[in-house]
């Protein structure tokens, strides 16, 4: 009948459960994804993070001839997919999950990197670094010309070439 | 019936429980159906809306099938017209069974919620999503608020977000005045009032003690995360998915790449399967303890719910380490699983196990032994098995009422054949029998565990690569710590072009009436929480709650204040 007494002789056993947080360390495994950190010296800025990120926390934009990868800890999930998704491995996950500020600007971490423009319409397009790497990547086996043109510059480049052999035109 | 026909469906039937349905559906709507084709387990069938009653008519009394869920969706600009997907399941067979129905703008559908009374909800949400029409039954708003302009549905592809805030403002702001209602705090649980644990709004009417109805109210808001999902890629979905449910979120997310994987036909690795139902059963246990707390603390017998939470918390942290994250785990993708488990951990995993069904068998002993917790759970919120059978009921719900509905053995998926587990069931109804549903399925889930950590296979974790491909229909179900997850995912080129979430909550709410039919007014709150309801995820949305402060209408969390102060 007094069965449900045991209880006590369980809470003798186990005492307090409650850590003492924050004079106490937190209960964090070595596993545990926070924050995530960008090296600039190896990130080249491909945007690849940015395209997977779900809750879009990361963001590459233009702006003053700089490509800056923007990570706003506000939006974050802490889902570990654009480090998984990194080609450069410079994403790495850290533990740190103590996040909270009375500035806003504390939440943004951004890293810069300069652009290459466009040699014909002067459009920066991608990022210096992103572009040798390409270069190493194909191992200059792309005409040096192409490497410098943007993606919309290039199309019309393509077109008139193609249109020079056709009809003999001449291109540019 | 011709032969041609009698041996197609010999060839497609998986059994003989599939042959006798698909026959007679034939023998009533033979000219009627357009398609007849199978994909593994699943039979589809693409049948002209006019006979999709007459059909049904002819097979709801066939025992072992049932409604698991339906999508709706538009492919106006696909195929020029609307879609509905019926799924049915055969227990007995582990075979799904769709019939498909396009329904050209106008046509009105007839009906099946008087068949198969769970149908009420997804008609009533294909009507306010997508203004599909259907015959022979009230049309209601249900998951839209009431003052939502008319002919504008949200789900169509033609609507785009902007349009609908354009359109819509929700008029919060007035309601509260009207109510009297003192502060508004726009916070995630509820823009009328926060003091809840989740999002919920029950209408009980009393008499005297005994409750005599009651209302639930709720898709107050209504997110719209399916129409999220269909403008995010494949892997991002995943994430969004486990961000339905605050509690079983990785459920969803296996359920969301299933369906994908069973769509596209992508073949997932041993390793990726095992270790999907590693976390799977992780989470259950993680569950049922915050259920049994919670239950305990319904019941004002707080010690319990301490120590239910204590245990609880050595498995968060296990989860913590197998996957990296206490909750939202992310480590689903489509194709397999993004961390795998080193073998370095299997001993933690097992010391954590053998503690935890020590310290769990010693916990319960004590608390169910309790007198007062006893009396209050036995004999109280009775759900009889034909009510469990007729609504369609799902997981611990359907098995604390005598039957053995359990997706992880009739339609099993990830690594659970490979394991032996019993399927718990009790035959009273009352909340006892489901509180011990769920107390022995703890400790099968640990014994599955151990099981699944001791066969782990090696290999890769990720299937390397898999092609997108429009407009295939894929179904993934999942059996989650409160029932089935059902989630149907039509395809597209970058990500799911219709993405259907069915929670267990949806299908089990509807039965929540009926148990509380003559309860006292002291045992409501638990009854309610019998069923491990799961809100957010029913309603895939934020709901708003109002607290109007008349004696009829009270939160569950006040009920059991009130409860614990009276005796």
């Amino acid at each position: 009948m007094v069965k449900f007494l045991k209880m006590l002789s369980i809470s003798v056993r186990e005492g307090t459960a409650t850590r003492k947080y924050p004079f106490e360390s937190p209960l964090v495994t070595p596993e545990f994804r926070g924050k995530i950190e960008v090296d600039p010296v190896k990130c080249v800025g491909c945007g690849a993070c940015t395209r997977i990120c779900p809750p879009k926390a990361l963001t590459l934009s233009y702006e003053n001839n700089e490509a800056t990868l923007k990570y706003f800890v506000g939006r974050c999930i802490f889902c570990g997919m654009c480090a998984y998704v990194c080609p450069q491995k410079a994403i790495t996950i850290s533990k740190e999950f103590e996040l909270a500020t009375w500035e806003l600007e504390d939440l943004y971490d951004e890293t810069t990197h300069t652009t290459v423009k466009c040699r014909i319409c002067g459009k920066p397009f991608t990022t210096v670094k992103f572009a040798n790497e390409i270069r190493r990547r194909i191992e200059n086996k792309v005409p040096e010309d192409l490497l410098n043109v943007c993606p919309e510059c290039r199309k019309k480049l393509a077109t008139r070439k193609i249109g020079s052999r056709v009809v003999g035109v001449s291109g540019e | 019936m011709s032969n041609v026909i009698s041996e197609l469906i010999e060839e497609l039937s998986r059994g003989p429980r599939s042959r006798a349905v698909l026959s007679r559906v034939f023998s009533v709507c033979g000219d009627s159906i357009l398609d007849l084709s199978r994909r593994g387990t699943t039979i589809k069938m693409v049948i002209k809306p006019g006979c999709l009653r007459a059909a049904l008519e002819n097979i709801y009394k066939e025992h072992d099938l049932y409604f698991r869920t339906m999508a709706a969706s538009d492919e106006r600009f696909k195929e020029g017209l609307t879609k509905l997907y019926y799924v049915f399941g055969i227990d007995s067979e582990g075979t799904n069974i769709v019939f498909e129905v396009p329904v050209v703008n106008g046509i009105k559908v007839d009906t099946i919620s008087d068949l198969f009374r769970a149908s009420d909800w997804y008609e009533l949400e294909a009507h306010d999503l997508l203004g599909v029409e259907f015959n022979g039954r009230p049309l209601r708003r249900l998951v839209l608020p009431e003052d939502w302009p008319e002919e504008l549905y949200p789900l169509r592809k033609d609507v785009s977000v902007d349009d609908v805030k354009k359109v819509y403002q929700p008029q919060v702001v007035s309601r509260i005045s009207e109510l009297g209602v003192e502060e508004v705090v726009r916070i995630p649980v509820g823009p009328y009032h926060p003091a809840l644990h989740e999002p919920e709004y029950f209408e009980l009417y009393v008499r005297g003690e005994k409750v005599v109805d009651a209302k639930y109210v709720g898709f107050m808001v209504h997110r719209g995360i399916e129409k999220l999902a269909e403008s995010m890629k494949y892997d991002q979905v995943p994430f969004l998915a486990e961000r339905i449910c605050g509690i079983c979120g990785f459920v969803h997310s296996t359920s969301y790449v299933q369906a994908v994987e069973d769509a596209l036909e992508i073949e997932v690795p041993e390793r990726a399967h095992f270790i999907r139902s590693i976390v799977l059963e992780v989470e259950r246990l993680h569950s049922h303890l915050l259920w049994l707390g919670v239950a305990l603390h319904l019941l004002g017998y707080d010690t319990g719910f301490m120590h239910a939470w204590r245990i609880r918390e050595k498995v968060m942290v296990l989860a913590e380490l197998l996957t990296g994250s206490r909750k939202t785990y992310g480590i689903d993708l489509v194709g397999g699983v993004k961390k795998d488990i080193d073998k370095d951990k299997i001993p933690k995993v097992k010391e954590t196990l053998s503690l935890l069904k020590k310290e769990f068998k010693e916990l319960v002993e004590v608390a169910i032994s309790v007198p007062q917790v006893k009396a209050r759970l036995t004999g109280t919120g009775i759900l009889p098995r034909g009510e469990a059978r007729a609504y369609s009921l799902v997981g611990p719900t359907v098995r604390g009422s005598g039957l053995a509905r359990d997706v992880r053995k009739d339609y099993t998926y990830a690594a659970y054949h490979y394991v032996s587990f019993k399927v718990p069931v009790y035959t009273e109804g009352d909340n006892l029998a489901r509180t011990l549903v769920r107390v022995d399925e703890v400790f099968e889930s640990i014994s599955i565990i151990e099981q699944l950590i001791d066969m782990l296979p090696s290999g890769p974790i990720r299937a390397e690569k898999w092609e997108p491909q429009p407009m295939r229909l894929g179904i993934g179900a999942v059996e989650a710590p409160r029932g089935e997850v059902v989630h149907v995912v039509l395809t597209d080129l970058y990500g799911p072009y219709r993405w259907r979430v069915r929670a267990p909550t949806y299908q089990n709410l509807q039965a929540v009436p009926i148990m509380l039919r003559g309860v006292d007014l002291a045992d409501a709150p638990l009854t309610i929480a019998s069923i491990d309801p799961c809100f957010s995820c029913t309603d895939r949305a934020i709901i708003i709650n109002l607290r109007s402060g008349s004696i009829n209408t009270l939160p569950i969390e006040v009920i059991s204040r009130r409860v614990s102060k009276d005796g």
